[in-house]
């Protein structure tokens, strides 16, 4: 049943219109918030599609280009997105565009007039322009403030509720908050005088400011209006008083740092320190989990590669832990270790803080990993033992070799042979098991008081995690630069696991 | 009966040990789940009486929006397991029988993808989301369009990586002969591949549908909206430092959750096992 001729034609046009219409939406949209790289990725997006389908050069494109779109715009443009940012300053403070930060920065530089004025207010329009309708009853003074001009009002001409403020006045029309939510009137500036303006605090009050910084595009800086200070960009992110170095302006912008971010990991040793700790703890808990979990999976495939009674029983209670969903068996750990309600202590009798401990948390985590993954281990060994041709066991008995030498020197070495892609490919998963790290001790304990990130069970990608969104300060730009050591690693590890278990052969 | 002893009971007795330890955690869920008290406090073993207290807390309390939940999870989980593998199964294709250039750099560049762990981008991930927010707050931060868009492209390589090694092991013969008989690409795809594949094509999907189920990550730096969320960040969520007073709806709600997850792992054990996923641990 294929649907071909004209309908399939009529459909496909149907869809890629469809998609492409979708897409340019999207670009439009993009392209309005300056997005540019956004935009031109979207807009070559829909080239593609419309080159590929509606033209007969490339059949395999036909096939592939959905595949590869998606691959390009979630996981490629990521990968390189984080390569971009380790090479910049981005973290809190510095994490807009730097024309953003300029136009925040002008947006917060005010002032307000030494008595700190604010007066009551009704916003509305006047005379086609938005305006307010100020009254200033400490002076008995009324008038209709515009950005552009301040018109003064006699008594008379504005009507007065019981607290003498203006409601109304001849040509002011009031709008409603929702009509004020839905215009730029309430983030204008209204003239007072020459140097100050009012600002719309809320509905119903105006306060009275002047700009204290200007900026001067043709020498990018800033200067104060008052203490005629100058702000300079000092390559870093941030406008700063150069003669006071603690004197900066807020926000800052995210700025091109090159391989700050990379020098910090070895010169920093605030960031180097920790970061070898996580690196120590990190190898080792990959690789104990990997002995432990290999050790009592072989240990089971021993014991049941013999037709005994109940094996299949056995088999389908011990494969539990593997088929529940992980996030699930992880969190109920996380409950039996609880120190007061914990099933562990009840069952030991003990009243440890496993998770206040180091030594204990880092004990329940390997403890609750070799839970998760020892039933994989044991399936897996099962399948190999029975791999192994019953010809060389009988020869090396008949050697005269003992179980335990025919097992050490015969079956051992090439269970590990034949094992090894699976061992090193557990250890690069279990060297980023994020999941169970953060769902188990969150990284913990660690020394919150000293304002330390790295935690005593956190690994490489879990103290990532705390660097770029855990604390107060996001440092994205580190957990960038740290991220990309960690995909060496791992791509390292990995194509070492590749080589071993050579499925690069079949296409050399 | 000594010989049987002596060849046998270390074997019973590994297994025993092993399957108490394998079904201790899964067992104290069961009891709590059917516990009043609701507490995680084991005060015995064997369970004294069967109440269904906590279930209905999770489907009748207003706090916790838990059906919705499971539904989010069903949906997105689905959703990615059916559209990932119809992408990915015609890519698969192209990269294994189709001839163009560039195909070895492809496949080797697909390799290097579907390594890489893609919590490592999760930053990059979370700034361009931000950024699409701006301009399409349908698809950006916070929407669950906006995750399942990443959840597809992250199952793009391991997908189009699985499926293509079962590609391989069609013989060519078949689609060369349908060649000879004058089909073109899309008809030997359509009319000799899918059938035979119909079946690897479902365990794939599958195992898709087991791995999103289980993401967490992502879903809980996306979904912050109570009523958005999927069950793993929604459980988690709501049992977050203090254990013991929702422990016994959070033991209900994961029996439920996992119910699923189960039955199709266990339906799909040889598949799982066997060289289809050879290389790869489950997450």
């Amino acid at each position: 049943m294929i649907i071909r001729g004209k309908v399939a034609t009529t459909i496909k046009v149907a869809l890629v219109a469809l998609i492409s219409a979708v897409l340019l939406t999207l670009t439009q949209s993009a392209f309005a918030k300056k997005e540019y790289v956004i935009a031109a990725f979207l807009a070559a997006t829909i080239f593609a599609i419309n080159f590929t389908y509606f033209s007969k050069r490339s059949v395999p494109l036909k096939f592939f280009l959905p595949g590869i779109l998606l691959l390009a715009a979630f996981v490629i443009t990521p990968i390189l997105y984080t390569v971009v940012m380790s090479t910049y300053n981005y973290k809190t403070g510095n994490y807009i565009s730097k024309e953003e930060a300029i136009d925040r920065i002008k947006a917060l530089a005010l002032e307000p007039d030494e008595n700190n004025s604010a007066f009551d207010i009704v916003v509305g329009e006047f005379q086609t322009s938005d305006a307010l309708l100020v009254s200033d009853i400490v002076n008995d003074s009324y008038f209709i403030s515009t950005p552009e001009r301040r018109i003064e009002l006699n008594k008379n001409q504005v009507e007065l509720d019981e607290n003498l403020v203006a409601q109304a006045s001849n040509g002011f029309t009031k709008l409603d908050a929702g009509e004020i939510s839905a215009s730029q009137a309430a983030i204008k500036r209204y003239l007072y005088n020459n140097e100050y303006f009012i600002t719309v605090e809320n509905l119903n009050v105006g306060a009275v400011f002047r700009q204290s910084l200007e900026y001067l595009p043709q020498q990018d800086i800033f200067r104060s209006l008052i203490s005629d200070a100058i702000y300079r960009d000092n390559s870093n992110g941030n406008y700063v008083n150069p003669e006071d170095k603690s004197d900066f302006l807020e926000p800052g912008w995210r700025d091109p740092a090159w391989f700050t971010n990379y020098v910090r990991l070895i010169n920093d040793e605030r960031v180097r320190d920790p970061l070898i700790s996580v690196f120590i703890w990190t190898v080792v808990f990959a690789t104990v989990t990997v002995i432990t979990q290999f050790a009592f999976g072989l240990l089971l495939a021993l014991a049941l590669n013999k037709p005994i009674r109940g094996r299949r029983i056995y088999r389908s209670i011990l494969i539990l832990p593997y088929a529940m969903p992980s996030v699930m068996s992880i969190l109920i750990w996380g409950g039996m270790f609880n120190t007061e309600f914990g099933a562990v202590n009840e069952i030991l009798g003990s009243n440890i803080a496993w998770f206040q401990d180091p030594t204990f948390a880092r004990v329940a985590v390997i403890l609750v990993n070799l839970w998760l993954g020892f039933p994989y281990f044991y399936l897996v060994s099962s399948g190999s033992l029975q791999a192994i041709p019953s010809e060389l066991l009988e020869a090396a008995a008949i050697d005269g070799a003992n179980p335990r030498q025919v097992f050490s020197k015969v079956t051992l070495p090439l269970l590990l042979q034949i094992l090894s892609p699976l061992l090193i490919a557990s250890f690069a998963f279990n060297f980023n098991n994020f999941n169970l790290i953060y769902l188990l001790t969150g990284g913990g304990p660690r020394e919150q008081l000293d304002g330390e990130i790295a935690g005593a069970t956190d690994i490489l990608i879990s103290y990532t995690y705390q660097i770029a969104f855990g604390s107060n300060l996001q440092d994205l730009g580190l957990a960038s630069a740290i991220s990309v050591l960690i995909f060496f690693l791992v791509a390292s590890i990995s194509l070492y696991g590749v080589r071993k278990s050579k499925v690069l052969e079949s296409f050399s | 009966m000594t010989k049987w002893l002596r060849e046998n009971l270390w074997r019973h007795i590994t297994g025993w040990i092993m399957c108490a330890f394998a079904v201790f955690p899964l067992y104290l869920v069961f009891l709590s789940a059917f516990n009043e008290s609701g507490s995680l406090q084991v005060t015995s073993f064997l369970p004294r009486e069967i109440s269904f207290a906590n279930f209905d807390v999770l489907f009748n309390d207003e706090r916790i929006p838990y059906l919705t939940w499971m539904k989010n999870s069903l949906m997105i989980s689905g959703f990615v397991a059916v559209v990932s593998v119809v992408i990915g199964a015609a890519s698969a294709f192209a990269f294994s029988r189709l001839r163009f250039k560039g195909k070895k750099f492809g496949i080797q560049l697909l390799l290097l993808i579907q390594m890489f762990p893609a919590i490592l981008a999760i930053s990059a991930v979370y700034v361009i989301m931000e950024r699409v927010y701006k301009f399409a707050p349908s698809l950006g931060i916070g929407t669950q369009a906006g995750l399942v868009l990443i959840y597809l492209g992250g199952a793009m390589g391991v997908n189009i990586w699985l499926l293509k090694g079962f590609v391989d092991s069609i013989p060519a013969e078949l689609d060369e002969a349908a060649k000879i008989d004058g089909a073109s690409a899309m008809q030997t795809y359509w009319q000799i591949f899918v059938p035979l594949a119909a079946p690897v094509l479902a365990v794939v999907s599958l195992l898709s549908f087991i791995g999103t189920f289980n993401e967490f990550i992502l879903a809980r730096l996306f979904l912050i909206e109570v009523e958005s969320r999927t069950v793993a960040v929604g459980l988690q969520q709501f049992i977050g430092g203090q254990y013991s007073e929702n422990w016994g709806p959070f033991a209900a709600g994961s029996i439920i959750a996992s119910i699923p997850i189960v039955i199709i792992f266990l339906s799909l054990q040889k598949y799982i096992i066997s060289g289809l996923t050879a290389g790869s641990v489950k997450g």
